[in-house]
């Protein structure tokens, strides 16, 4: 346990070094929403229509920004590996009293708690700038889901971290990647509206499992027997992904 | 006899697309008594950081006994780094914290509390000369004083093994100066201390024992003088003539020295045979232009060109 707050103190300490970069970890998803929300929902004035009824798209649309900014924390964090390894300071890392779990743990604590003031803020501005009709009484589970989001995530994107030594190729991947999990997934439009060929594809991403459960504790939209599904899958998914992350981690030196 | 580190039969390969693996280590054996300073030489790309990779559970050796404290390095690797601290060939700093952030980070993940840290980090300071940058951050630093920062970080914490790989590397005169005599108080307090280095000078004044190691072999062990005196027979001659003359220059290169340098009128050589000094040094004696001489046992760095190179005339 020693371990794991040594990591968060490290890590705090290096994100008050730059205010800047705290400031647009924490504000990002938020403008996101104020910004692309607010122009898409004016453009779409009818709303969006999914599962027999119509919403206001800056509703529909918050879920696809607190999993977006989840994927995005994952990916600073797991990119963290690469500044770490150029300073030297990486592989010191390694030789600590610690386990390779810990060291994992710690990392995705960090940013899980970095997650917690971001969503915070983001929830919060729905709720009063955009009156987006947030579920209070589910607003637990909303911030338990933006962690295994968040953990999920991270192990998975830092298994690719490892296991790629440059990190100019880390970016392409991971901007590949995020491109086409983004747009093939329910992060911006319901996939009840899209090609068949689409929805199928979209339902094996782990970022539409995400988005759909953060939908349904939000606003409460989509069928709670394929939310459980959906909820399940992305546990199985948080698993392997540190599973992965750990033996990347033992490799790596 | 307690051991701090024993290594018996240890093999490291590498594998290789479409080729056979690369041994970087090759059968090696040898132990570290506790409270000793242990050197591991020999020339760039040998195997020497492999070693050290595989004491600190960086990689896992392919095959071999390796213990570390009596913890082995791959079933016990966690208590293995709970009785060590390293330093490694790469400079490994906190970039952006300040220099008092890196101590208080480093003793906190060995488990340190911040007002133990505080309390200890005063004579570190004192220790390595770290006073007036103790508030910058390394990112502004020069490679030498980032290079006494990571190395210092590693007498905060009282680990009875410490590991310093090329520790001194890319240090000036002074921080090397500095660095040096802090590693010998610190090896007079007791603790274990592993250091690998190219720089000889280094080892020979601070190594009780060393291997010396090349392509993965052992190729000598011992003390510094059981070393010296691995029945090599070495000598070394200094010689200062008021005037040098050519023939006299080409007539010592005749007795085939080891190494022969020449500086103006000063000539330095290293001879294998007592009786080949005696001569040579008559023969300046003998010119009637020497006005100084020295003779002695060679030094380490000598006797360790002499290993590499009788090595390679084996091979050859």
């Amino acid at each position: 346990m020693k371990n794991i707050a040594a990591l968060i103190y490290r890590d705090t300490l290096i994100r008050l070094t730059s205010l800047m970069w705290l400031f647009f970890d924490m504000a990002v998803p938020l403008l996101y929403l104020l910004m692309f929300g607010v122009g898409f929902n004016k453009a779409v004035g009818f709303g969006i229509h999914t599962f027999g009824s119509s919403i206001p798209y800056n509703d529909f649309f918050l879920a696809g920004v607190l999993s977006m900014s989840c994927f995005g924390s994952a990916i600073n964090q797991a990119y963290g590996f690469f500044v770490d390894r150029d300073n030297g300071i990486f592989y010191e890392f390694l030789t600590y009293p610690m386990t390779r779990g810990e060291l994992l743990l710690g990392k995705m604590l960090f940013q899980c708690m970095m997650a917690l003031a971001q969503t915070t803020l983001t929830l919060t501005a729905a709720y009063f700038i955009l009156d987006i009709p947030i579920n209070i009484a589910l607003l637990p589970v909303t911030i338990i889901v933006v962690m295994v989001g968040i953990a999920a995530w991270f192990f998975a994107l830092s298994t690719i971290a490892f296991r790629i030594r440059r990190n100019d190729t880390f970016n392409t991947v991971i901007n590949v990647a995020y491109f086409v999990l983004m747009f093939v997934s329910s992060m911006f439009y319901p996939l009840d509206a899209v090609p068949v060929w689409l929805k199928y594809i979209s339902y094996i991403n782990p970022l539409t499992w995400h988005t759909d459960v953060l939908r349904f504790t939000t606003i409460g939209v989509g069928e709670i027997g394929i939310i459980g599904i959906e909820a399940a899958g992305f546990v199985i998914f948080l698993g392997i992904s540190f599973w992965f992350a750990r033996q990347a981690l033992k490799k790596v030196a | 006899m307690q051991h701090a580190i024993s290594i018996h039969n240890l093999v490291k390969e590498f594998p290789r697309k479409s080729e056979p693996p690369m041994r970087a280590v090759d059968d090696i054996s040898f132990d570290v008594r506790t409270g000793q300073v242990f050197g591991l030489l020999g020339p760039n790309g040998v195997g020497k950081s492999t070693i050290i990779k595989i004491l600190t559970t960086l990689i896992p050796p392919t095959s071999g006994t390796v213990l570390v404290n009596g913890f082995e390095v791959v079933r016990q690797s966690l208590d293995v780094r709970k009785n060590i601290c390293v330093v490694l060939q790469e400079n490994a700093v906190e970039v952006f914290l300040t220099v008092r952030h890196n101590f208080l980070t480093f003793g906190k993940f060995h488990g340190m509390t911040t007002s133990e840290i505080e309390k200890k980090l005063g004579r570190i300071v004192e220790l390595f000369g770290l006073e007036e940058i103790l508030n910058q951050k390394p990112i502004d630093l020069s490679g030498g004083m980032k290079r006494r920062v990571q190395v210092a970080k590693m007498f905060l914490v009282d680990k009875p093994i410490v590991f310093l790989d090329e520790a001194t590397t890319g240090m000036d005169t002074f921080n090397k100066r500095a660095t040096v005599n802090a590693i010998k108080e610190e090896a007079q307090r007791g603790r274990t201390i592993v250091l690998t280095t190219h720089m000889l000078e280094e080892a020979e004044e601070l190594c009780n024992e060393i291997v010396i190691i090349n392509h993965g072999k052992i190729i000598a062990k011992g003390t510094t003088d059981e070393v010296k005196k691995l029945g090599l027979q070495l000598f070394y001659l200094s010689l200062k003539f008021n005037e040098l003359k050519k023939d006299l220059e080409e007539m010592m290169y005749k007795f085939s020295p080891i190494k022969m340098d020449i500086i103006n009128n000063d000539v330095s050589l290293t001879v294998r045979e007592l009786n080949t000094a005696i001569q040579i040094l008559s023969m300046a004696q003998s010119s009637g232009a020497l006005k100084h001489f020295e003779i002695s046992t060679a030094s380490l760095e000598d006797v360790f060109v002499e290993l590499l190179d009788g090595k390679k005339r084996g091979a050859a």
